[in-house]
């Protein structure tokens, strides 16, 4: 943008206070007006085209729409064994729309309609093929052949729900604000996690765990996966491989792959003399060797490799440099050079990092990382089935052809009898379990449940990144927060716990992109002046100004201007001429270039600054504004552009055009932010003020947003989850941030606006706890709903029965009253423990003869009986039935069940303060102001001093203000300076507009006695989320129960109603009070007494025989020295299990 | 206050004097007291005068999206008229009846039935128009209101006769929804569930004593005073625009805030006012949900509290203390 275009604004810049010294300057003039706010209009529209979730999408639809093409394409024909003329030949490929086969007939599904009946939402994948039949040959082309169905992702391009308005979505029975992204896999939604991987065909330079200099390459192409490592021990290099027995001397390596001259080795390297002498012992050791020549150092090689196919041994070392030895770099027509050159690349990053340490990679840095999506597992997934399928069908073709057939073969027959793309689909989603043997893959929990608890439970989901390594080491650095995360992951939002900072969540803006086409790019690179390598002599490859060129890995030749050559690939790519996820950083350390078109990189938007001023201008979102521009617009007019965390290297990036930085000079900046709250992810987006919190408490509001109740998604009430918490008064925040009016938080909130009283209240508030007051909660402060789902699955022989009477038409059983006349269970009827809800019956006799009619007599009852809690009035809310993918009739009962707190529950607001409610207390004892104002819940105020939860007070100040203007107030991180958040001051001056303190202190009167309460206590709303936990779900207690089987001890759990354990170290405290009678209870008593009879002449067990009415001893075969004592049973079966391993347990009893 | 001599009774004379009376209002000075009596008088507004709210409801049909304990829940606390609510029994006392609302002595009868038919508006199910009593004594209090203006009571006090009448949103109804049921209102008190309490708000303040050091505050200039005004958030002072001296507007906006008292020390003028609770007066600010008016709330109170305190004095007779029990 040439200068004179702001002219006309920079008048206007001496109004921005902040901007304008007292002096007009050339640098204040020339500010241009850019007014903060206004900027933030560009993150809505960001979202809007992009949604939550889309790098999911992006991912699905890119395999979709190109992946399962390539797929194909590299696997399109395949043939017969005997003769070769009669093939199948793919020509293309598509995915239909989601559909199910019922009785021949083709019936178009809904995500939501999967959902409900335990189905896959699926698609068929069509194939257009061409093949020949018999042994004449004929030639049939077919299209739209159906070769598989595939889950489809929701929301992607082959989903229905694409594209859909939300008038269109509510009739699919979907809600709008559920950001899609995930399948439907028998009924359950399944995420496919974001997976963190280091990057590929990248050389890491690292220390291995002897602490010697390493530089490793993970080649990756379609065909091999290898790794190379190139390793200094002892001052010499060595390469290792895991094809050879022992590691090669690099320079044997070097003059294997052809070149013979120790010169030449050192030019490829580098002339700087400190290069010559490192690499001195590892040239003398290959003289020693007597190695010099490349036929001397391939026979050296040929010692070392593991023997290929067929045990030979000879050519094997040629066969591994081509193929394994840093597989990436392409061989063509056995030219080596390139892959010398690289391995020269390796070596000199090497060196430099020996003579440097700084130059060492950070496998921990994010540019060094890859996210793999669910498009590209499922991709590799799919060729994996694919291959199995084609490798299947040609088997038993010819196996057929070997044997005389009446029918002539037909490949398009076998092809569709085989089922197994769509079972290996839907097991490995379903599942998680991820095991491609042909690509050495074997991933465990790839797949999850999608979380429904709450809405923010379900969209961290979407956003989570699981980490590849174990979690179980202890090492700090992988979990540390890494400053190339700024922007790109939220420094937030991780678990507590073993996986600390692995696991890891996507910020706001993150973009993940995926694979783009090379060959254009790399044409371009050529055109734009790279000089290619084998052009080039070693000694030029490092002149010195000039730099490499790597793309995607590969070296691909070098460049004398590199910084010219970077900003004209840059304008290419601001102007659309290349796609706007290519990323070009200029490596000044390593004089390189990188160009990166792969997929996996997490990049962001920014906006462009030249020099310092943006090139959004006030007209531009004027526009955006109006609705003429998208976010689109503003990356095709080259206004905004993605970097990726490389690229941004090469940027200075402002937080704000018109705030001067001291210590950066304006020109230098060459990029905006959006908003600096994009920081964070969608999770730690609700915290209010997180900025003025301790970071761990943003943590843990982060793993606590996602257990509060809430409204879940619009289609709530009609979804069959099989439990689903719900809060019955559910309430947007008064202390708002721009994330939740972004995310749908405000739509679907999971908290109420309580009244909080911070002070000293009864003494029922210690260690966290929080005193309600009871009116509140008769009011329906924090009432629930707990929805949960149980499913009957009838067999095709089983049959429902009406409730049975007697004849005065009273009900024969009690536990049958809740029953309507089908035998279900009537919706809106109160069931109590032990109900029946489902009055099944099984036929007595497993297998009737044909024809023969079943009576009621033939019928036992096997009815659904309800458990539920004594004392609680549970609701049946629906009964639905439908018939599974088997056919069998499946009824789900959704019974309900509307809590109110009780003393236990626990509460939470948004800043990692969890408490248990402590206490109820009736109204009139709670402090009450003079106007009346009586908080609806009181929270000790030791709560702060540790936590340092600034943010929470600031809420609460803005909440008090919020409802005295009736404004909703802004909390957004980083908020303050472009008017995101409200300042502090400027919410004391609102309170004290309506008559409050400034400092959000009351003046309050004891309710109990009615005087003033010696000190003003903080008083105002803060949002409080109640959690999943209830004491209703959890509290249990025994006196006699159950007992397990085999050792007749009480059973554990709470689910099996067990016992509660007198562990180890509470018998240690008994030992030591001296307790002896109570341990000798709890243990033997209140446990598995049991008497047994021991044989004191032998010292094993008998026993007693009660028809004759004595003891025995089977060892001695006689009753005579028995002694009856009494012994836990576990003990008992102790000694008999010893005795059956042939260990003779004796017992010397002291009195018989 | 001075302690009495031994022998000397302890008894006061308190006196009432009403600032302002409207149906649902009322703003009263209680004077020559002390603070456990004020207290008590506000506790017993608060829980323990009796009203009449729904507290059985059966449901015949309800197809709308909210389940029927989320309905029975709402309906149960719709404020119903309640001025009968001292004459009727607990259901729980009522010897006529086994509480199924077929008696008139301790409970009253509710019928809704609202249904949308098939336009498109959504239908909203409201107090006013949709809940039926069985009895006129007991009704919505939203309802009360209509009647009394269809007889041309119109409320002197109703600010906004114009205003948003529609009554008490209970569910809305989509094309086709239906809901039916029976409710049974019956006495109660607010101690055993919020909906039987009367008060929405009741609360008082000490009243305050406000003592200006006139000839300190004369030694301060105009805008001193100002900004000394102005450092009380509520407005308790004001200066006068003749004198310009500063006079108390209004002592009881004062929130014991010390807001002045810190400002007037930061001025260095320390003592430039005294401010004191009054131990023995109180300002009372009581409004009512409807279910009473303000003036049947209060004097309702006061027979409680009688009636609790003739309890206490019976208790040594064992007398039979009847509904009273309940409170005990």
């Amino acid at each position: 943008m040439p200068p004179a275009a702001s002219a006309p604004d920079a008048a206007a810049a001496d109004g921005d206070p902040e901007a304008a010294p007292p002096v007009p300057t050339y640098r204040s003039l020339a500010a241009p007006v850019c007014n903060p706010v206004d900027k933030f209009a560009l993150l809505p529209a960001f979202l809007k085209v992009r949604g939550l979730v889309k790098e999911h999408i992006d991912s699905f639809n890119y395999f979709i729409t190109k992946g399962i093409k390539n797929i194909i394409q590299a696997n399109n024909r395949i043939e017969a064994r005997s003769d070769p003329s009669i093939y199948l030949r793919y020509k293309d490929i598509h995915i239909g729309v989601p559909s199910l086969q019922v009785d021949f007939r083709v019936e178009n599904i809904t995500p939501h309609f999967c959902r409900l009946t335990d189905r896959t939402y699926s698609a068929p994948v069509y194939v257009d093929i061409e093949y020949t039949v018999g042994k004449a040959h004929t030639l049939y082309r077919k299209s739209n052949f159906i070769i598989a169905t595939m889950p489809i992702m929701l929301r992607s391009y082959a989903c229905v729900l694409n594209g859909k308005d939300e008038a269109e979505l509510a009739r699919y029975g979907e809600c709008p604000l559920d950001p899609g992204g995930y399948f439907v896999v028998k009924g359950t939604e399944k995420v496919v996690l974001i997976q963190e991987q280091l990057s590929k065909n990248r050389i890491i330079i690292d220390t291995d765990n002897k602490g010697r200099v390493i530089a490793s390459v993970t080649s990756s192409t379609h065909e091999v996966k290898s790794k190379t490592v190139i390793v200094m021990d002892k001052e010499k290099i060595y390469l290792q491989l895991n094809r050879f027995t022992k590691p090669i001397p690099i320079i044997v390596v070097m003059k294997a792959m052809g070149i013979e001259t120790d010169q030449e080795v050192v030019q490829m390297v580098g002339r700087d003399p400190r290069y010559g002498d490192l690499l001195y012992l590892s040239l003398q050791e290959c003289a020693t060797e007597r190695i010099y020549t490349q036929q001397q150092a391939l026979r050296y090689m040929d010692d070392k490799a593991l023997p290929g196919a067929g045990n030979i041994k000879d050519g094997q070392a040629k066969v591994l440099l081509r193929d394994v030895f840093v597989a990436h770099v392409p061989v063509k027509n056995g030219n080596f050079r390139p892959k010398c050159i690289y391995t020269a690349v390796m070596l000199r990053r090497m060196l430099d990092a020996i003579l440097n340490s700084d130059t060492f990679d950070d496998k921990d840095y994010v540019g060094n990382k890859r996210l793999e999506l669910s498009g590209q597992l499922v991709s590799l997934l799919f060729e994996d089935l694919f291959k199995t399928m084609n490798e299947f069908v040609m088997l038993r073709m010819n196996k057929n052809s070997d044997m005389a057939r009446s029918s002539p073969l037909d490949f398009s027959q076998l092809i569709q009898q085989d089922t197994t793309i769509t079972s290996g689909l839907e097991r490995a989603i379903s599942t998680g379990n991820w095991d491609i043997k042909r690509f050495k893959m074997h991933r465990k929990g790839a797949s999850q449940v999608l979380s429904r608890l709450s809405y923010m439970a379900s969209l961290g989901y979407m956003t989570r990144i699981t980490p590849q390594f174990e979690k179980t080491r202890k090492t700090s650095g992988p979990r540390a927060l890494q400053p190339s995360q700024w922007g790109m992951l939220c420094p937030c939002d991780t678990p507590e716990g073993e996986a600390c900072g692995l696991t890891k969540n996507l910020a706001l803006m993150t973009h993940v992109t995926t694979d783009q086409e090379e060959g254009p790019l790399m044409n371009l690179c050529y055109s734009l002046g790279v000089e290619d390598l084998s052009l080039l002599s070693g000694e030029e490859i490092h002149a010195p100004g000039s730099f490499l060129v790597m793309f995607n890995g590969l070296i691909l030749g070098k460049h004398r201007q590199p910084q010219r050559f970077a900003n004209s690939m840059r304008t290419f790519r601001q102007s659309g001429k290349i796609g706007e996820f290519v990323s070009i950083f200029v490596n000044e350390k390593q004089h390189c270039i990188h160009i990166a078109s792969d997929g996996g990189r997490v990049c962001r938007p920014l906006i462009i600054a030249d020099k310092g001023r943006s090139r959004v201008k006030e007209h531009h979102m004027k526009e955006l504004r109006d609705g003429i521009r998208s976010f689109d617009d503003f990356l095709r007019d080259g206004l905004i552009e993605y970097l990726d965390v490389n690229e941004e290297n090469n940027a200075l990036i402002a937080l704000y055009e018109h705030v001067d930085q001291d210590d950066v000079e304006r020109s230098s900046i060459t990029h905006i932010e959006i908003e600096p709250m994009t920081i964070l992810g969608v999770v730690a987006g609700l915290i209010p003020y997180p900025h003025h919190n301790q970071s761990p408490r943003n943590t843990y509001q982060c793993a606590m947003g996602k257990q509060a109740m809430g409204n879940i998604a619009y289609n709530q009430l009609f979804r069959a989850d099989s439990l689903l918490y719900l809060l019955v008064y559910a309430q947007r925040p008064l202390l708002t941030t721009k994330t939740i009016e972004l995310v749908g938080y405000d739509k679907l909130g999971a908290g109420q606006n309580a009244t909080v009283a911070v002070m000293s209240y009864s003494g029922y508030d210690i260690e966290d706890a929080i005193v309600m007051n009871k009116s509140s909660l008769d009011r329906g402060f924090g009432r629930c709903i707990a929805m949960k789902k149980y499913t009957v699955i009838t067999e095709k022989s089983d049959r429902i029965a009406k409730p049975q009477r007697d004849k005065d038409g009273d009900l024969i059983k009690q536990n049958m009253r809740a029953l309507d006349e089908d035998g279900f269970i009537a919706p809106g009827q109160i069931i109590r423990n032990h109900d029946i809800y489902v009055n099944k019956q099984t036929p007595k006799v497993a297998t009737t003869a044909p024809g023969t009619v079943l009576t009621s007599r033939d019928y036992r009852d096997s009815p659904a009986v309800y458990k539920g809690v004594d004392g609680e009035t549970t609701v049946v809310d629906r009964v639905m039935l439908c018939s599974d993918t088997n056919d069998k009739l499946t009824i789900k009962c959704i019974i309900r069940h509307t809590r109110r707190p009780e003393v236990g529950d626990k509460f939470s607001s948004r800043h990692g303060q969890k408490g248990v409610c402590g206490t109820i207390v009736q109204q009139e004892d709670f402090p009450f102001s003079e106007r009346g104002i009586c908080p609806d819940l009181i929270m000790n105020p030791h709560g702060f001093p540790s936590r340092m939860t600034i943010g929470k007070m600031i809420e609460l100040l803005g909440g008090k203000a919020g409802v005295s203007c009736g404004r909703f107030h802004y909390g957004s991180i980083f908020g303050e300076p472009s008017g995101n958040a409200d300042k502090v001051e400027d919410i004391s001056h609102t309170l004290v507009k309506h008559g409050f303190s400034y400092n959000g202190k009351d003046f309050l009167y004891s309710g109990i006695l009615g005087h003033p309460l010696q000190a003003y206590v903080f008083m105002g709303p803060i949002y409080y989320q109640k959690l999943k936990h209830m004491v209703l779900d959890k509290m249990h207690a025994r006196a006699s129960g159950p007992r397990v089987l085999l050792t007749r001890q009480p059973t554990e759990g709470r689910s099996h109603d067990g016992g509660l354990r007198l562990g180890e170290m509470e018998r240690d405290c008994l030992i030591a009070y001296g307790a002896s009678m109570l341990i000798f209870e709890r243990l033997l008593l209140s446990s598995d007494p049991y008497q047994v009879q021991v044989c004191t002449k032998c010292g094993l067990l008998g026993y007693y025989n009660h028809k004759l009415k004595v003891s025995f001893c089977s060892m001695c075969k006689n009753g005579e020295n028995m002694a009856k004592m009494r012994m836990p049973y576990a003990c008992k079966l102790l000694f008999q299990e010893l005795q059956a391993m042939n260990v003779v347990p004796r017992l010397k009893l002291t009195e018989g | 206050m001075e302690r009495p001599a031994t022998g000397v009774t302890y008894q006061r004379f308190p006196r009432v004097k009403i600032r302002e009376l409207k149906d649902d209002y009322a703003k009263f000075e209680l004077r020559d007291t002390c603070a456990s009596m004020a207290n008590a008088l506000r506790r017993v507004m608060i829980a323990e005068v009796p009203t009449v709210a729904i507290d059985l409801v059966e449901i015949e049909s309800n197809s709308s999206v909210l389940n029927d304990e989320f309905i029975a829940h709402r309906l149960g606390l719709i404020p119903l008229t309640s001025s009968a609510a001292m004459g009727m029994r607990f259901s729980r006392d009522c010897d006529a009846c086994d509480g199924d609302g077929s008696c008139e002595h301790c409970s009253v009868e509710f019928h809704l039935a609202a249904r949308a038919t098939d336009s498109g508006q959504t239908l909203e199910v409201t107090s006013t128009k949709d809940l039926r009593s069985t009895d006129p004594k007991v009704c919505p209090v939203d309802q009360a209101r209509e009647y009394q203006q269809a007889l041309g009571n119109i409320d002197p006090y109703d600010g906004d006769p114009q205003g948003d009448h529609r009554g008490i949103l209970i569910v809305k109804l989509r094309r086709g929804q239906e809901l039916r049921l029976r409710a049974i209102a019956r006495k109660g008190i607010g101690k055993d569930h919020a909906k039987w309490s009367p008060a929405a708000t009741v609360t008082f303040m000490y009243e305050p004593d406000i003592r200006i050091n006139e000839e300190l505050m004369e030694t301060l200039t105009l805008e001193e005073k100002t900004s000394w005004v102005e450092s009380s958030p509520t407005k308790v002072f004001d200066i006068d625009p003749n004198t310009q001296q500063v006079v108390v507007s209004d002592p009881e906006a004062y929130t014991y805030d010390d807001e002045v008292i810190k400002k007037a020390e930061a001025m260095g003028k320390p003592g430039l006012i005294e401010i004191n609770a009054k131990e023995d007066s109180f300002v009372f600010t009581v409004e009512t949900t409807g279910a009473l008016t303000a003036y049947e709330l209060i004097m309702n109170a006061i027979t409680v509290l009688r009636q609790k305190l003739d309890a206490v004095r019976l208790q040594d007779d064992d007398a039979d203390l009847g509904e009273l029990g309940a409170h005990l």
